[in-house]
């Protein structure tokens, strides 16, 4: 009955919120552009509707096998990624006691389907983004595995259910390490390939790594970014504010509203920050926000040892 | 003997090892071995899940997808093969790498078969995650610590050794594009300062 009610859940909470994030997504350009809002209730209906309509375009020699499925890929691993999440005590689909680590694996292949989504196009624009992209994210990947296990030590455990448990007995991680929640949103900027970390798929390449993606493929690579917004969102919410911990309301209702403030936090950090040049970016990552995690690290090990 | 269900996905994964790992060398292209050799390795930790070793099973998945995809970037930084577009052959020294590999092949076969395996099915209530954290922060503590240090201190030397000389003459002497006659001004555009990290140009 519980593992029913959790593939449920996984499955409303990722396709409701990837709709979500959509109309969000267009609300925040319309919000900072000063155009009417009433727009973006309708126009990611009508513009995945005329991507469905639009034919395909093909390159010269793609490689047949990953260029079609890196998108399916990345939509996989992002509902692998929310599995680990309790939606309640005792609803989780994956319950095992490595959820982190499972988390992290998809962290690391995400960056694997973006690489290979702009390598196999055999294209110049996505092939530059494909490899950008590695050369960021790899760092950023490392530095989220630090912020995520500062965020497991109090739980003294690799299991998210864990997790929450901990932050249900002491406090929410949010309060006891707060640099690692804005490091670990870093994280998801990367994972979802937007504005300050968006070296996959940024406007100057023309589209990056989607440059050559048109119709149905183009729309699943969009759903698939969006949706891996909402199970970064989700993993975030559960590891810094709690969780489906919270007063009055139900449990999986406190994880949506909580998700839903990660996801405009998201969005809103990746319309209105502005993106540096890769090599800069690259000694930004290395020399400043990887130590910075790993101190982070270092002082909730320390905290914990002085106030266990 | 009833065939289980993890027997069935035992023989898939085997399967999916093997046959990705041999595809690595008949491929053509630098990036395409590098993600068969990982899918090989992810069957292997599926099979490692299978043997209730959650921690080492994923941990496998997240460390060699790091590694794989490193694998890649390096690979084609350092060939000379632009971007790594270009078909190339991924097996050399053809004699002595079959000779090699069915060398190794009879060896690790004889091992399994002499070796007398143990069937000791883990307690579904045991802490495997907690026994393998206390085994290497204790007892095997100074091994693995010496082969961590050994590899990165291997690493390093390889980018140092590897990284200095680059296109346009040794890195540490700052990077500058060639005159496009003898002496004369760089041609292109020079990399402003402090712009590209620590290099510093002469004028």
């Amino acid at each position: 009955m519980m593992a029913v009610a959790a593939f449920v859940s996984l499955f409303a909470l990722l396709i409701l919120g990837t709709a979500l994030a959509a109309v969000m997504d267009r609300a925040a350009v319309a919000l900072a552009s000063g155009r009417p809002m009433g727009a973006a209730l309708k126009e990611p209906a009508r513009r995945a509707a005329a991507l469905l309509l639009r034919q395909k375009v093909e390159t010269e020699r793609p490689d047949s096998i990953t260029w079609p499925l890196a998108p399916v890929a990345y939509l996989m691993l992002a509902a692998v990624g929310l599995s680990v999440v309790p939606f309640a005590p005792g609803v989780v689909v994956t319950d095992i006691s490595t959820g982190i680590v499972l988390w992290g694996a998809c962290e690391a292949l995400t960056v694997i389907v973006v690489f290979l989504h702009g390598w196999s196009a055999n294209a110049p624009m996505a092939l530059i983004g494909g490899y950008r992209y590695v050369g960021i994210g790899l760092p950023v990947l490392l530095l989220s595995m630090f912020v995520l296990i500062a965020a497991a030590l109090p739980a003294e455990s690799l299991s998210v259910v864990e997790i929450v448990r901990a932050q249900e007995a002491g406090l929410w991680n949010v309060v006891r390490q707060p640099p690692g929640l804005a490091l670990f949103l870093i994280l998801g900027l990367m994972l979802t390939l937007r504005g300050p970390f968006d070296y996959a798929d940024a406007e100057d390449l023309a589209g990056g790594t989607k440059a050559e993606a048109s119709g149905p493929h183009r729309l699943a690579w969009r759903v698939a970014r969006l949706a891996m917004l909402v199970s970064f969102s989700a993993m975030a919410a559960t590891a810094f504010l709690g969780g489906y911990l919270g007063p009055v309301l139900p449990g999986p209702l406190w994880l949506v509203l909580k998700t839903v403030a990660v996801m405009a936090a998201v969005i809103a950090a990746g319309h209105m920050l502005a993106r540096l040049p890769p090599s800069r970016m690259l000694t930004t990552v290395w020399v400043v926000l990887l130590p910075l995690s790993f101190l982070v690290l270092v002082l909730v090990g320390v905290e914990l040892l002085l106030w266990p | 003997m009833a065939v289980t269900a993890a027997d069935v996905l035992f023989w898939l994964l085997a399967l999916c090892a093997g046959v990705s790992g041999w595809r690595v060398f008949a491929t053509d292209s630098m990036v395409r071995a590098s993600f068969l050799l990982l899918l090989s390795f992810l069957s292997v930790a599926g099979i490692m899940l299978l043997l209730a070793a959650p921690y080492i099973g994923i941990a496998t998945v997240f460390m060699m997808a790091v590694e794989m995809m490193v694998m890649a970037l390096f690979m084609v930084m350092f060939m000379m093969n632009p971007a790594g577009l270009n078909p190339m052959m991924m097996v050399h020294q053809h004699k002595l790498a079959i000779g090699a590999g069915v060398l190794a092949f009879l060896g690790l076969t004889a091992a399994i078969l002499l070796t007398d395996l143990p069937s000791d099915p883990v307690p579904a209530d045991r802490a495997v995650v907690h026994d393998l954290g206390i085994e290497l922060l204790g007892d095997s503590m100074l091994v693995f610590e010496t082969a961590g240090v050994t590899l990165l201190a291997t690493m390093i030397g390889a980018v140092v050794l590897s990284s200095r000389r680059g296109r346009y003459g040794d890195a540490d002497t700052g990077s500058r594009p060639p005159g496009l006659e003898p002496g004369g001004d760089p041609a292109g555009r020079e990399p402003e300062e402090g712009g590209g990290g620590h290099h510093h140009h002469h004028h």
